[in-house]
């Protein structure tokens, strides 16, 4: 069975070491996993592999003593399985960023899923200064079939009204 | 000669440092395998020795009417290659037939000259710019045991990379 991690807290060396020795005491495996520092705090998200008949809430009872000593807020929760879907359609790239305001994180993504676009990492960042700059980059896969020439259209349209700047571009990895 | 099935890590040979190799008949074998293997594969524009199980300094590559490349030298086999020199760089996302489902941010130079000697014995030297020298980089670090993974750039902070660190003590 699988089960998603999270834990966050403040930065500070060790955090990553506490709780994956607590999975492994539990056979716990760690598969995809992503581990960033967001504005000071240190944010884990993993999906663990557990061994058939675990308890997930052992393994979360047992995470709340690096949880108490790192000062951090940790969750274990059963995941459905699910097979890894190859993304179908086309990678790109999306770039957004201008001064800051409310509602572009939202008002980008409703776009781009109403045009059936598949976020498949998107990381933001706000960069202090007169005024704060807000960045947010994307990896997205584009269906096949859809315009994509429109898709970007409706996005610069969508920049104008926020104020801000929107690139798209088309990833093209070259295999050796 | 004969296409060969492409070995994908975590084979040991993709790993290893590959061994040099004498001009002549069986460095002549190993080339025109690598040729009728890179053939096979559409999309293929360059295979190194190791990556059809031989752990032996030769590769291939074709660039020819690939849409990125500049310089074409057509089929290039060279057996013991050497960077000689290299120039500026640039980062593009790679992917390798011997490790497939990933891709990767690898910065790479955009100029190389490349020296060393065809299958049977004959000194070449090549000048390469963009993508043809991506390729033979990416060739050459398979001699070596280097997969791109072993290049690839912060895999999600190209841009957030810039660490803010608090200002030295001035004193």
């Amino acid at each position: 069975m699988h089960v998603s991690v999270t834990a966050v807290g403040a930065d500070r060396p060790g955090i990553v070491a506490a709780v994956t020795e607590v999975l492994l005491d539990h056979g716990a495996n760690v598969e995809d996993s992503r581990m960033a520092i967001l504005g000071g705090h240190f944010a884990m998200v993993l999906i663990v592999a557990l061994p058939d008949g675990s308890d997930p809430d052992a393994l979360g009872a047992a995470l709340q003593r690096p949880a108490k000593s790192l000062d951090l807020v940790v969750s274990v929760r059963p995941v459905a399985e699910v097979a890894p879907e190859l993304a179908t359609g086309a990678p790109y790239v999306v770039s957004v960023y201008g001064a800051d305001r409310p509602g572009i994180v939202h008002r980008v993504s409703k776009l781009l899923a109403e045009q059936r676009v598949n976020i498949s990492d998107l990381a933001t960042h706000v960069v202090e200064g007169d005024p704060p700059v807000y960045v947010m980059l994307l990896d997205v896969t584009v269906p096949a079939g859809a315009d994509e020439a429109a898709i970007e259209a409706a996005m610069r349209v969508l920049a104008g009204e926020l104020g801000i700047d929107v690139s798209m571009r088309a990833i093209e990895p070259e295999t050796l | 000669m004969s296409v060969r099935p492409v070995v994908r890590y975590p084979a040991a040979v993709l790993k290893s440092r590959a061994a040099d190799l004498e001009p002549g008949p069986a460095a002549e074998a190993i080339a025109a395998d690598l040729v009728d293997t890179m053939r096979a594969s559409p999309a293929c524009v360059g295979l190194a020795a190791p990556q059809i199980g031989v752990g032996a300094r030769a590769f291939c590559m074709d660039v020819t009417g690939h849409r990125k490349a500049r310089s074409v030298h057509g089929l290039v086999v060279l057996i013991n290659p050497v960077i000689i020199g290299r120039e500026g760089g640039e980062v593009t996302r790679e992917g390798c037939m011997s490790l497939p489902d990933f891709t990767g941010n690898v910065r790479r130079a955009e100029r190389v000259v490349v020296e060393g000697l065809t299958p049977q014995g004959q000194q070449r030297r090549i000048e390469a710019d963009a993508f043809e020298a991506r390729a033979l980089q990416h060739e050459i670090d398979h001699l070596e045991g280097l997969l791109f993974l072993d290049r690839v750039e912060s895999p999600t902070t190209d841009v957030f990379r810039r660490k803010r660190y608090a200002p030295p003590d001035r004193g």
